[in-house]
Parts: C-alpha cells; structure tokens; sequence
C-alpha cells in the first residue's frame, strides 16, 4: 500500500478511530449512537409531520410518504407474498428507510463539520456493529416468521427438496446474516474511505462523480438489505404445495 | 436505568466537541455541490412522480363520486319508475278488478237469462208435443170412425136409403 502524503497541510486520515462511551461493561462507538438518534428523529419527524393531518388530496409529505408506502408494500408483497406481508411490511418498510436515511444521511450531511474528540460522525450503516445487529434481526425474524406459521413444520424446509441440503440450509442460516452485514457495511465504508481518500488527494471537483456514485450505490444498497430480508422471510413462511 | 443518566456524563466528560469550519477537510464544497445538484435534480423527477400520483389519485376519487352521483340519480329515477309502475299496476288490478266483476254480472245474468229461455222452450216443447200428440189422436179416431162407418156401410145402404140420404143431403144444401 502507498503511504498516504501526510506531509500536506489540509487533510488527515483516521479510520478506526471511535468516539468510546463506558456503558456498563461496554465500550460502546458513540459516534454511531448518536448519528443513528439523528437517523431516527428525523424520521420520526418526517413520518409525524406527513400524517399528522392527512387530508383525501394527498399533498406534500403526505403523498411522498404514501407513495414510499406504496413502493414497499408492492416490494414485501412480492417478496413474501399475499398471505403474510402485512404483518412484515412494518419491519421490512423500518429496515429499508432506517438504511436508506443512514446512507444518504452519511453521505449529503456535512458531518465534518461537527469535531468530536475522537472518531467522527458519519453513516451509522458504515459501522459493523450496526449492520450486524440488523442481519441478526432479520435472522430472528424469518425464525419467527417461519415457527409462528407453521410450527415445527418450519424445519421441513431444511430437508426440502432432499435431506442432502440438510447441511447447506444449517450453513445458509449463518451466512445469510454475515452476508447481509458485510455487504451493507462494506458498501457504505468503501464509499465513505473512497470520498475521504479523493477528498484528501484533490479537493475538488473529483470527488464529486464517487459521492454521486456513492448516492446512488446507497440507495441501491437500503434496498438490497431490504428486499434480502423480506425474501428471507417469504422462503420462511412459504408453504410447499405437495 | 443508568445508561440514559450516564448519556449527559458521557457528553460532558469527553470535551472537545466543536466545530471544524476547515474548508478542504470537511469536503463542505464537494457537498454543496452535490447538495444542490440534488436539490434541483430530486424534485423534478420525484416532483413529477408525486404530482402525477396526486393527480391519478384525485381523479379516481373524482370518477368514484361521479359514479357515486350517477348512481345516486339513477337509484333515484329507478325508485320513481318503480313507484309509478306499481302505481299503474294498481291501476291495471283494480281496472281489471272492475272489468271482471262487470263480466262475472253479465254471465250471470246472461246464464240466468238463458235458463229462464230454456225453461220457458221446455215448456213451450211440452206443450207443442202435447198438442201434436192429440192432434194425432183426434185424426186417428176420426179414421177409425170412418173406417167403421165404411164397414158397416154396405149391409145398412139400400136403395130407399140412398134416396133419403141424398134428399136428406139436397136439403140441406138447400137450406145452406
């Protein structure tokens, strides 16, 4: 690997540096914490403002929430399918935006700007603790999903169509969360090192084609995440028609 | 419990929050660019996406209540046809109502009639055959008496009888 000019005068690196709070018997990355509260309150206030007074004519907030509902309705209705989308489209539909907002958040606030004594603020998707902790609710839930439905019929899936997929199916349940995790947080960490490398090499102008790429790799990503998690529940609660 | 009381600590604790206004480290010019990039890109395309939904949806709920009106005006002028056809099938039950007791009357009295005229030619028959029947008999006795008149005829007629018989008859042509 090149070293890294740091005998230039405007511009320093850090990566792996985070912001640490003592909670309990954990060090916790504050920094992630409090960018994920600015996530969820602006969230929560755009969903608190758009449907505070919904009116027949939808207008403003109101028809963009609406028409972000539509979207991931038709988009959990066809990934799990007619029976049990409704109970899922709450949390796949929280997934996609807290994903979506995170990245974009990440990737349009100026975050800089704010100095933290150590670490810095960013996407809270760019931190692995934060995907993880995504993936295994989605691991929870397609369990939950498949054993509310059916039962202990849940674990026929394993031996369908052929006991021979027993052990694939045991290892798909451990990559499916490690897949989901890394692949979120790889994406948005490479976009956030590459817009900081470009930044610190040339100011200006470059940068700009990696942070639009960036946008739109984001947007893609919240919905990989979303669409992921909504499949994994739909092959969960699938019924097989024999 | 002690998570949310050690938040503020936390804070306090670490010092050293501030601003950073360092123009190249903070990419802020990079950002405004693509900020405003975004700002006049995102609402022509999502603008126009949201406007035409808006109107697709305002114009469904204009179209359900014009249906709702048109059914509303056709419900309406159904029960009015309704009202007078049952009005007029009233009408008809009670005008056909009259029409079949005026009917029922004239067949009675016409049946009434036409037993009074098959009695009274019952009667008029009986009394026909009767007078026929005696009619008959008074011919048939006539004939037998002739017949009796013609047998006893020859042995009583003479002569002197015929000559007084037909004196007898000139006479009584003379005095006709």
């Amino acid at each position: 690997m090149v070293p890294l000019p740091f005998f230039l005068p405007f511009a320093e690196l850090e990566v792996g540096q985070h912001l640490y709070w003592q909670v309990g018997g954990y060090q916790i990355h504050g920094q992630v914490f409090l960018s994920s509260w600015l996530v969820i309150g602006a969230l929560l206030a755009l969903v608190v403002a758009g449907t505070r007074k919904l009116e027949r004519d939808p207008r403003g907030v109101q028809n963009l929430l609406e028409f972000i509902w539509g979207y991931l309705r038709d988009l959990s209705r066809e990934q799990i399918g007619e029976k049990a989308y409704r109970d899922w489209l709450p949390f796949i539909g929280t997934l996609f935006l807290f994903i979506f907002v995170s990245n974009w958040g990440g990737a349009l606030v100026p975050w800089k700007l704010i100095h933290l004594p150590s670490g810095e603020l960013g996407a809270p998707t760019a931190d692995i603790n934060t995907t993880i902790a995504l993936a295994l609710l989605v691991s929870l839930a397609y369990f939950y999903a498949g054993l509310s439905r059916k039962g202990f019929r849940y674990f026929e899936y394993y031996v369908e169509p052929t006991p021979i997929m027993l052990p694939f199916k045991i290892v798909e349940d451990f990559t499916k969360p490690l897949s989901l995790s890394f692949r979120l947080f790889g994406n948005i960490l490479a976009d956030e090192l590459v817009v900081a490398v470009l930044a610190f090499l040339v100011p200006l102008i470059v940068p700009l084609p990696a942070m639009f790429l960036g946008l739109f790799t984001s947007a893609i990503q919240a919905l990989i995440f979303a669409t992921l998690a909504a499949y994994y529940i739909g092959e969960a609660v699938h019924e097989e028609h024999h | 419990m002690s998570f949310f009381l050690t938040i503020p600590a936390l804070l306090a604790s670490e010092g050293g929050l501030g601003l950073n206004l360092d123009l190249f480290e903070t990419n802020i010019i990079n950002l405004a660019i693509v900020i405003a990039a975004l700002v006049w890109f995102l609402p022509k395309v999502l603008g126009g996406i949201l406007e035409s939904r808006r109107a697709a949806i305002l114009s469904d709920l204009q179209d359900a209540e014009q249906r709702l009106q048109d059914t509303t005006a056709a419900l309406a002028s159904a029960r009015k046809d309704l009202a007078e056809a049952q009005k007029k099938a009233e009408l008809i039950r009670s005008d056909a109502k009259a029409r079949a007791d005026a009917l029922r009357l004239e067949s009675e009295r016409r049946t009434v009639e036409e037993m009074a005229r098959l009695k009274h030619g019952a009667v008029a028959d009986l009394q026909s055959e009767a007078r026929r029947v005696s009619e008959q008999l008074r011919l048939e006795a006539a004939r037998r008496a002739v017949d009796k008149a013609l047998a006893s005829l020859p042995g009583k007629l003479d002569a002197e009888a015929q000559a007084r018989f037909i004196d007898q008859s000139i006479n009584s042509l003379g005095q006709a």
